[in-house]
């Protein structure tokens, strides 16, 4: 039998509708104990209460100001720190190493450090989202700028171009391609920074509920969040996505 | 002209003419060198010894690849367009000049499109029409036709010798092909095996203008030149094989 791909989506519905109705009918059942597999109903419901008394918008605003804070300031600092290491070896020679080992630790363990430094407001969030970001950031910037087709810059030159057209038209594009190319990277790595951050210590965000609903042993809660989290960022992928379908258009 | 890498040098006293109008092909051996002499010419390459001398500014002089060196993320209009913007045009007049060069070449309705979205033939046309947009007075070709297929091939060259006899435009062709170098140019230039190449002798094509490419391959004076560049090229190999040996 051949599977028409066009339809991939419609048997993936009906397996996880099947899934969830065995799920159910086995926790109805009694089969499952509530306490560590809530039924999927459960789940749903946890999820409607969460946006029907309007308590999760505000969490929802600071993961979000977080992940998108740590975002631009990862984007702007990586791309200026990358083009600088490219441009002056100096600094290239400093910053290497740095970046090398932060590249190579799992950058969330420095969220308590953030929180000692920074406080449990959102500063420490925005942090550890930016750290997570810049790092990528910087690597994609700065081996890009290496990397720069010596053939591109060789024809401009033959043009008549200086070093302001190198720049414009061969350099910044092409770091804006490599930006792009890392963009649903980077906001994986920024809703992580704002989530992790938020689960060790603080007050709201989306991170703050799954601490507390696992200090409540309330697992229906924490899948419905796990649930949001997995949503929230799909939209945002499929933003990203689309922006970089357009942007990169000439690929 | 003497040039080196930082080694041994990869040519030395190697000299070569361009008449003005005149098209030129330099052969040799794979590399002797004749990709780093247009590179000396065009000022991407500073030679240890010797002048290069065109006589013209420096954005008289097109230099048209091997591989296409388009901008990517520039459609064909702006590719063409950007060299004219480099010599002072504005950039009305650029998008103006750089469509009537793109029709000229063939590509009426590809102005928008990518270079990445267009054939290898097409590619090539572009950045002949880049080039020719500028109205040099010489262009430096270092294989430009290599990667296209025959047919493709024949019809990119017509169009090039067409539009360099019309406009007067002096050629320096560099090309692996003696049956290119022979049916376009008014001369060719042998140049040795390097290292240490330098030019073995200068042929001049009797075969009249205005030139079909594929026609003057049927010229009575084209097979006798081929046979005798063939025979000077393989003897400079051997020789250089055997001093080697
Ligand atoms: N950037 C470079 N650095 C060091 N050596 C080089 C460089 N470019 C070329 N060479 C050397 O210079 C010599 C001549 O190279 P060049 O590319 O000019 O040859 P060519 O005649 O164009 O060869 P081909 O017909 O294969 O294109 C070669 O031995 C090559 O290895
Ligand atoms: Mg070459």
């Amino acid at each position: 039998m051949t599977l028409n791909p066009q339809y991939a989506w419609v048997r993936r519905l009906i397996a996880l509708a099947i899934f969830l109705a065995i799920w159910e009918a086995a926790a109805r059942a009694g089969m499952l104990n509530p306490i560590y597999v809530p039924a999927p109903g459960k789940i749903w419901l946890a999820l409607v209460e969460l946006f029907g008394d309007g308590r999760i918008w505000p969490h929802l605003e600071a993961t979000f100001g977080a992940a998108l804070g740590g975002l631009a300031l990862g984007i702007v600092v990586g791309i200026a720190l990358g083009i600088l290491a490219a441009l002056v070896p100096l600094i290239a020679e400093l910053l290497e190493p740095i970046m090398t080992l932060l590249n190579a630790i799992p950058r969330v363990i420095l969220a308590p450090l953030f929180v000692i430094w920074l406080g449990i407001g959102i500063a420490s969030k925005i942090a550890l989202a930016f750290i997570l970001v810049t790092v990528v950031i910087f690597f994609t910037v700065y081996t890009g700028i290496k990397q720069v087709d010596r053939k591109l810059v060789e024809r401009i030159v033959t043009l008549g171009g200086g070093r302001l057209t190198l720049a414009r038209h061969v350099y910044l594009p092409s770091v804006a391609a490599w930006v792009l190319g890392n963009l649903k990277v980077a906001v994986g790595f920024a809703f992580t920074g704002a989530v992790v951050g938020e689960f060790v210590a603080a007050s709201r965000g989306l991170g703050y509920l799954l601490g507390f609903a696992q200090s409540t042993y309330n697992s229906a809660l924490m899948l419905a969040l796990v649930l949001l989290i997995m949503v929230v960022v799909l939209i945002i992928f499929a933003v990203a996505g689309k922006l970089e379908k357009y942007l990169l258009r000439w690929t | 002209m003497t040039l080196s890498y930082g080694g041994e040098p990869v040519l030395e006293g190697a000299s070569l003419d361009v008449e003005p109008g005149q098209f030129v092909s330099l052969v040799g051996p794979s590399g002797s060198g004749k990709s780093s002499l247009l590179r000396a010419v065009i000022g991407l390459q500073r030679p240890l010894s010797g002048t290069t001398d065109t006589g013209l500014p420096a954005n008289q002089v097109g230099m048209l690849f091997q591989d296409d060196a388009l901008l990517p993320w520039k459609t064909a209009r702006e590719n063409v367009a950007l060299g004219l913007r480099l010599i002072g045009v504005n950039s009305q007049a650029a998008d103006r000049e750089a469509d009537i060069w793109l029709a000229r070449l063939g590509l009426t309705g590809f102005e928008n499109r990518y270079p990445r979205h267009v054939s290898g033939g097409q590619r090539k046309r572009i950045a002949l029409a880049q080039v020719l947009a500028r109205k040099p007075k010489l262009i430096l070709m270092d294989e430009p036709f290599a990667s296209l297929d025959a047919i493709v091939r024949s019809r990119v060259v017509k169009d090039v010798v067409a539009l360099v006899e019309s406009e007067g435009i002096s050629v320096l062709l560099v090309t692996h092909d003696l049956e290119e170098a022979i049916s376009l140019s008014d001369a060719v230039y042998l140049l040795g095996q390097g290292p240490r190449a330098h030019i073995i002798q200068r042929y001049d094509v009797p075969i009249p203008r205005p030139r079909d490419p594929v026609k003057s391959r049927l010229h009575p004076a084209f097979t006798p030149l081929h046979a005798k560049l063939w025979e000077d090229l393989s003897k400079e190999v051997d020789h250089r094989a055997e001093e080697a040996a």
